[in-house]
């Protein structure tokens, strides 16, 4: 485990000095949704209606951002050699390191989020209900990017390729975060259970992806 | 029974048997079929003769899922046992389900703005089918970005069997978020409720579209693995010429 704790710290450490921290998703998470009503018009019943779903949308851009990183660096200078050389089981290591990237950098997602949909008029209520599923969809959409990250780690304009590889990908994981929001804004009892199925896409995610990201990384080294 | 039809030579003498008789077949069915589908079949009663579209869709929308899940066992046997004629066909099989996924999507479009008044709808299996191409371009993209053929193997295996699990969850989380298609109306456990007169050619349409997709896959494996032995001799020849002026000199 000690090995665990130093890949996780190391991640966040490096995500704060190397990356500007959260900075980069959070200012992303922004420019988005100022950009989405400058694009739809300023009715406010509209953009009270599409508050939820913009939210979802934005933040899952955001993460995808910054997921070229995170294995990127590493396969350039020999660090995921290392990782597999170093006898901690893979899947655990990358899961950590994932998380470390996560932690340090997505936490403001839900709280943009929050600030984000009162901002486009969402009820209170409505607007809690989307950052708590903006929060639980953090572990998934984190590993998928990582995933994706991980299968185009060093090929050159990554970016493009791991925005196509997981986009797909997070289909259930939006639908679920983002149906939490707009089932709450339209009073559905439903609300609480898109909640929960976020929750468990990203529980799913946490068990399956980790195996999924340390194949990746070894099929890259050939 | 893998390990005996991975042999290269053993693979060439099945297809070069296979693929005449699965074109043929193609060919044979694909004509009964078109002419029973728009000539030979009762219009619907409420669907009137639009229903005809229905012969060349659903096919394709089947070929479509049928193609995914061939590439991810390709994917699979190749991640496992490491069979490069496996490889091959994954890596044959996905233009070919892409260009079905684009055939159900068009025809999917051109059947639903007679039946439900827009060439689009975001209705759960449009949509799912729709995320099914962008996971076809994906390992198509990845493939191609990717120069080492070996790195390219392996990473397309991963990812094309993470696409299988996806392509499942994908399909539940598109079905809560909306439907509008009609039930399931062919494969079901009392029995289809298309009628017989409709099943025939639907039935038929879909059997050419399964042959004409293994044919188009038995010969694009079968040349892809012609090429690759041309390569290798190549490399042989050129060695051996190597070799002998060296010798000389």
């Amino acid at each position: 485990m000690n090995a665990l704790g130093a890949v996780f710290a190391r991640e966040a450490r490096l995500a704060w000095a190397g990356g500007g921290g959260a900075a980069g998703p959070a200012a992303f998470f922004l420019a988005a949704i100022t950009l989405a009503p400058l694009a739809i018009g300023p009715a406010p019943d509209l953009l009270m209606a599409i508050g939820p779903g913009i939210m979802g949308f934005a933040a899952l851009l955001s993460v995808l951002q910054s997921a070229d990183r995170l294995f990127g660096d590493d396969h350039a200078d020999g660090t995921a050699e290392l990782y597999l050389l170093s006898g901690a089981t893979p899947a655990w290591l990358v899961l950590a390191k994932v998380m470390g990237q996560a932690v340090a950098t997505l936490w403001p997602l839900p709280v943009i989020g929050l600030l984000g949909a009162l901002m486009y008029g969402v009820p209170v209520e409505t607007a809690l209900v989307g950052a708590l599923a903006l929060l639980a969809a953090i572990p998934a959409l984190s590993l998928i990017a990582g995933f994706a990250g991980a299968l185009a780690a060093g090929i050159r304009r990554s970016g493009l390729l791991i925005a196509l590889i997981a986009t797909p990908m997070m289909v259930p994981v939006l639908i679920f975060a983002a149906g939490a929001g707009r089932s709450a804004f339209e009073g559905d009892e439903r609300a609480v259970a898109n909640l929960l199925l976020t929750l468990a896409v990203s529980l799913g995610t946490t068990a399956l992806t980790p195996f999924g990201i340390a194949g990746a990384i070894r099929s890259r080294l050939g | 029974m893998l390990s005996y039809f991975s042999n290269p030579q053993r693979f060439d003498q099945l297809a070069r048997v296979l693929i005449p008789i699965f074109g043929g077949l193609a060919l044979v069915l694909l004509g009964v079929g078109v002419w029973l589908a728009l000539f030979n079949s009762p219009p619907d009663y409420q669907q009137g003769e639009t229903i005809r579209i229905m012969y060349v869709h659903v096919p394709a929308a089947y070929m479509a899922m049928a193609l995914y899940v061939a590439l991810a066992v390709a994917s699979f046997v190749y991640f496992v046992w490491r069979h490069a004629l496996a490889d091959t066909a994954a890596e044959v099989i996905a233009p070919i389900g892409a260009v079905f996924t684009m055939l159900a999507l068009f025809t999917g479009s051109l059947w639903g703005k007679p039946m439900w008044g827009t060439w689009w709808e975001w209705d759960a299996r449009m949509t799912s089918v729709l995320v099914l191409l962008l996971v076809y371009l994906g390992y198509m993209a990845l493939r191609a970005a990717l120069e080492d053929s070996q790195q390219a193997a392996r990473t397309g295996a991963i990812l094309a069997m993470a696409g299988i699990i996806n392509l499942v969850i994908v399909k539940f989380s598109v079905d809560w978020w909306s439907s509008l298609h009609q039930p399931a109306s062919v494969i079901r456990l009392d029995g289809p409720t298309i009628h017989s007169s409709q099943l025939w050619p639907l039935a038929i349409m879909a059997l050419a579209y399964t042959f004409l997709a293994g044919w188009l896959v038995l010969y694009r494996l079968r040349s892809q693995a012609l090429r690759r032995r041309a390569r290798a001799l190549q490399r042989q020849r050129d060695q051996l010429a190597r070799q002998r002026e060296e010798a000389v000199s």
